[in-house]
Parts: C-alpha cells; sequence; structure tokens
C-alpha cells in the first residue's frame, strides 16, 4: 500500500475546481431544477453506485484507495472552508452569476460532491470492519452528515413553497409558486379569524390564523396556525406568512405558507444520527485513533 | 429586576472570580473552587432574574448572549481547571468575562419585554445556550493554543486537553447548528436556507473539523494545528457578530440582534 500525501489531495481538490470553472464555462451553472423526481432519485441510486464501485476497486486503482483516506478528507474540506468563505463574503440572489450564486456555480457544488464520496468511502470501510465501541459514534457522524447532505440536495427541487392568500368566508383551493404560477391543491382552507397580538409598545406578539381545512380525502379540521407553530396536513406544512400589513389587527386576509417536502424524512434521519453523534462526541471524547 | 442592577451583580461575581482566580495561582483549590462558584450563582441569580422580569429568556439580542457569554466563560475555565489543573486557567476565564461585561455595562443595549412572534419557540433557549456554550469551550481552546504557541513548548498533557476542549466545544456547535435547522423548519418553513449566519455557521464548522480531522494523522504538525485553531476562531467571530459589519449580510439576515422599530 502507498501512502498519499496531503499534496495529493490538494491536487485533486485544485483538479475538481479547475473542472468546475471549465464546466462553469461551458455549459452554465448548475441547474437544480432538472433533479425533480425521477431525476433525483435515478441519480442518487448512480451516486450510491459510484461510490460502491470506487470502493470495490480501491485496491485496483490506487486514485480510488487514495479517496477513503485523511490526506484526501482534510484538503476537500478546506477547499470547502474556502469556497464557502467566498460564498460568504458575497451576496447572494436567486438570479447571480458565479460567486453571487454559490450554490449553483460548479467548483462549489464538485467539492462537496467530492466530500460526500469521501464520507461514502470511509462509511463503507467502517462498516466492512464493524466494531461497536469504536464505530457507532463514527457511523452516526458521518453516515448521518452523508446521508442529510445528499438527501437535502437532491431532494431539494421535489420541494414546493407556495403561498396562499386566505380570505374570510371563502374557501381557497389555489396557491402560488415562487414563480407567481396558480397550483390547485387537494385541500382547501377558509380563514375564520386572523387574530394579532401586540405588547404595550406596539410592536407584534402573536399573529395567528384561524381557519378551517377541507381536504379531497373528506377531513374536516379547524385549527389554528401561527408563527412558529405550523399545522401539518396531508404531507403539507402550514405556515403563518403574512397579513394586510394596512389593516393590522383588523386584516380579513391572512397568507399562509404551504411547505411540502417528500425528502424531509431522509434529512431528518440524517440529522438525528448526528446529534446522537455530538452526544457521543461529548460523551466519549476524542480518543486518539492511530489506524 | 432590571439592567441597572447588572452592575451590582456582576461586580460581586467578578470580585469572587478574581478571588478564586488567586486562589489558583496560590494553589488553595477549595477556596478557587468555592469563590469561582458562588461568582457563578451571583452571576446566574441575575440571568434568572432577567429572564423572569423580561418573562422570555435573555437571549435576544447582542447584549444578552454577551451576558450567557460572560457567564460560560468562568464556568468553562472552573471545568478546565478540574480537569486539567491549569493555574491560569481562572485568570484568562476571569479577564475574558470582565471584557464582556464591561462591553454590556459600557455599551448598554435596550432589553425591553418584546420577543417577536419568530423567536417565541421552544427551540430558541436551548439553541443559543449551546451554542454560548460551545463559543465559550471553543474560546479556552483558543487561549490554551496562543499559550502554547507564544510559550513555544507543549507537553502531551496540554495537546490531550486541547484535542478535548476542541472535541467538547465542536459536539456543541454541531449540537446548536442542528438545533437551529430543526428549529428553521418549523418557524420559516426550511430546515437550511443559506441565510449568511447559515453560511458562516457551516464554514465555522469545517474549518474546526479540519483541526479534528488533522490532529487524527500521526504525523501532524502541531504547529499548522495550534493556526488552524486560531483560524477557525477568527471565522467563529465572523459567524458570531462580524456578520453583522458584513455588507454581503445586510439586509438579507434573519439573525440580525437588532431592535424592533
Amino acid at each position: 500500500m502507498r501512502g498519499g500525501g496531503m499534496k495529493e489531495g490538494f491536487l485533486v481538490g485544485g483538479s475538481l475546481i479547475i473542472a468546475g470553472l471549465l464546466l462553469q464555462m461551458s455549459v452554465g451553472p448548475v441547474v437544480w431544477d432538472v433533479f425533480r423526481w425521477p431525476v433525483n432519485g435515478i441519480v442518487l441510486a448512480g451516486f450510491l453506485l459510484l461510490v460502491t464501485i470506487i470502493f470495490l476497486l480501491r485496491k485496483t486503482v490506487y486514485a480510488f484507495q487514495f479517496i477513503g483516506t485523511t490526506n484526501a478528507a482534510i484538503p476537500a474540506l478546506v477547499y470547502a472552508v474556502v469556497l464557502t468563505i467566498l460564498m460568504g463574503l458575497t451576496r447572494q440572489t436567486v438570479d447571480g452569476v458565479w460567486l453571487h450564486n454559490m450554490l449553483s456555480c460548479w467548483p462549489f457544488v464538485l467539492v462537496y460532491v467530492y466530500i460526500a464520496v469521501i464520507l461514502g468511502q470511509i462509511i463503507l470501510r467502517r462498516t466492512l470492519h464493524f466494531q461497536w465501541k469504536r464505530d457507532v459514534p463514527f457511523l452516526l457522524n458521518h453516515l448521518g452528515l452523508f446521508l442529510a447532505i445528499t438527501t437535502a440536495t437532491l431532494g431539494n427541487a421535489d420541494m414546493q413553497r407556495l403561498k396562499m392568500m386566505t380570505v374570510k368566508g371563502e374557501p381557497e383551493w389555489r396557491a402560488m409558486t415562487p414563480q407567481y404560477q396558480v397550483v390547485e391543491l387537494p385541500i382547501a382552507i377558509e380563514l375564520k379569524d386572523f387574530i394579532m397580538e401586540t405588547y404595550d409598545n406596539g410592536s407584534p406578539k402573536r399573529f395567528a390564523s384561524d381557519i378551517q381545512i377541507q381536504t379531497k380525502t373528506g377531513k374536516n379540521i379547524r385549527t389554528t396556525v401561527e408563527v412558529n407553530k405550523p399545522v401539518e396536513v396531508e404531507g403539507w406544512k402550514i405556515y403563518q406568512y403574512g397579513y394586510d400589513t394596512q389593516m393590522g389587527a383588523m386584516s380579513q386576509t391572512s397568507i399562509l405558507e404551504l411547505v411540502s417536502d417528500p425528502w424531509l424524512p431522509w434529512v431528518y434521519t440524517g440529522i438525528y444520527m448526528m446529534l446522537g453523534g455530538a452526544v457521543c462526541m461529548f460523551v466519549f471524547g476524542n480518543k486518539r485513533r492511530r489506524v | 429586576m432590571t439592567w441597572d442592577s447588572f452592575i451590582y451583580f456582576s461586580t460581586t461575581a467578578v470580585l469572587l472570580w478574581g478571588i478564586g482566580a488567586w486562589a489558583a495561582w496560590k494553589d488553595k483549590t477549595t477556596i478557587a473552587y468555592a469563590t469561582t462558584i458562588s461568582g457563578l450563582l451571583v452571576f446566574f441569580a441575575f440571568i434568572l432574574s432577567m429572564w423572569v422580569s423580561l418573562e422570555r429568556p435573555p437571549l435576544r439580542t447582542m447584549g444578552e448572549t454577551r451576558l450567557w457569554y460572560s457567564f460560560f466563560l468562568p464556568l468553562t475555565g472552573l471545568i478546565v481547571y478540574s480537569r486539567w489543573n491549569y493555574k491560569w486557567i481562572l485568570t484568562f476565564s476571569t479577564i475574558l468575562s470582565v471584557v464582556f461585561i464591561c462591553v454590556n455595562l459600557f455599551k448598554p443595549e435596550i432589553h425591553d419585554k418584546t420577543l417577536m412572534p419568530a423567536l417565541q419557540s421552544p427551540w430558541f433557549a436551548p439553541h443559543v445556550i449551546v451554542y454560548m456554550f460551545a463559543y465559550a469551550v471553543l474560546g479556552a481552546a483558543t487561549v490554551v493554543a496562543l499559550y502554547i504557541l507564544i510559550k513555544g513548548e507543549r507537553s502531551e498533557v496540554m495537546g490531550e486537553s486541547l484535542d478535548n476542549l476542541v472535541c467538547v466545544g465542536l459536539a456543541f456547535m454541531t449540537i446548536g447548528m442542528l438545533f437551529g435547522a430543526l428549529w428553521a423548519k418549523e418557524a420559516w418553513g426550511h430546515y437550511w436556507s443559506w441565510d449568511p449566519k447559515e453560511t458562516w455557521a457551516a464554514i465555522t464548522w469545517f474549518s474546526y473539523l479540519v483541526y479534528v480531522h488533522y490532529t487524527q494523522i500521526p504525523t501532524h504538525k502541531p504547529k499548522l494545528a495550534l493556526w488552524v485553531l486560531l483560524v477557525s476562531f477568527v471565522l467563529l467571530q465572523m459567524c458570531w457578530w462580524g456578520i453583522n459589519y458584513l455588507p454581503s449580510a445586510q439586509g438579507s439576515s434573519i439573525h440580525v440582534y437588532s431592535l424592533p422599530s
């Protein structure tokens, strides 16, 4: 076995960034909208296959073996830090290009994909040589992060965020996409009452909508939606979003946000695994492993 | 309880912590523990009474988070002292805490009762408190790193304690970040929106991950590792308050620590 140095890791990461720059110049930014179901499912399956193939061929192809080492991981993390700093220093806009829309910028995306590939390698290796005490915290941290970033990224295109304007006494089933397209929903919402409470100095204390929800499946629900307390109905989370600011507490309308994110359970599994991993890290401390 | 009485509580606490720091130098361990803990209790009594009188957790404004930081620093100092017996750590943690107390005394912010609806969540207190504790522990790690860099000597015990501090700090930082994500989903409809604060939180998190992974390599250069730690702490400052002054973050962050008009 040859041991690749960290210089190689920096070279690999650097080449990825150059490849990303070339891609960006030739095909333009990453178009995330393409990744709608079933495309994201296929891409995820392909990605997992790629990770597995790299792992299986690690003893034949030197570069594949290298990807699973700390010497590859650290430079990848450093590149992620540097690119994310650039993102943090540049104002991000939806219609921005290059640094102004880092999430669609190839070098940024490729570095994060590379991190996911590295994570995949070490997760597979540890799973094959599984030892309870050593590897449970390890897998919670690493598999949790792997799950969270892959499913959050690929599932993003399936997330729907709609705004619905409800008026007192009129059931509403149409909502608006961020691109101002009208969508018809399988649920209808009627505003019964809009509630706004203020502190003595006039600053807002509570916004809430007393609503009646009817679903196509025949459910009839009377409930209250308020800031920080969304309501979930048939895969849609309903949030208090806005109201008629000119009317204030007398507002006859309430704007609700409806969010559907079918990939959320996977992301949450990752998040809860990482929470467990963090607790392990605190309880068991940092044992230096000399592998 | 109002902000006006802060000066009495804080001077009492600082006095007690000062005696504790002195006692640690003189190897009077029992006195060091007793006074530092008393100081912490006095300080925490103020935080609690603020909580009660404001009818909300005192975590909203920058000044209020500084309050927690001034509390967690001596607490972290005491934990480090009990674990590794550094005589100087209590002095350092007291001085750092005094800096934050002074900022709050000389640049007080209005601490009214209002808490905007978006912050009225059971996630609010754990999210910020866990983060403040992480910041305090990582602050202590930075102090140890600076000490080693300046003194130029590094014992095995010191390296071990440094790694443990970072490990605990990173664990709490991870928990704080993920609590933030779970809360964001309930409040704003999405768990991660690459808001400037979130972007810098990711940067800081990755940066500490670099340290944790780098020190796992048996042949790593200790000095370089210390520098990674210092840079990480600078990035952390950016995440904590630096973005308030960052042009690219203006008007686009939901994490502004400003006051309603």
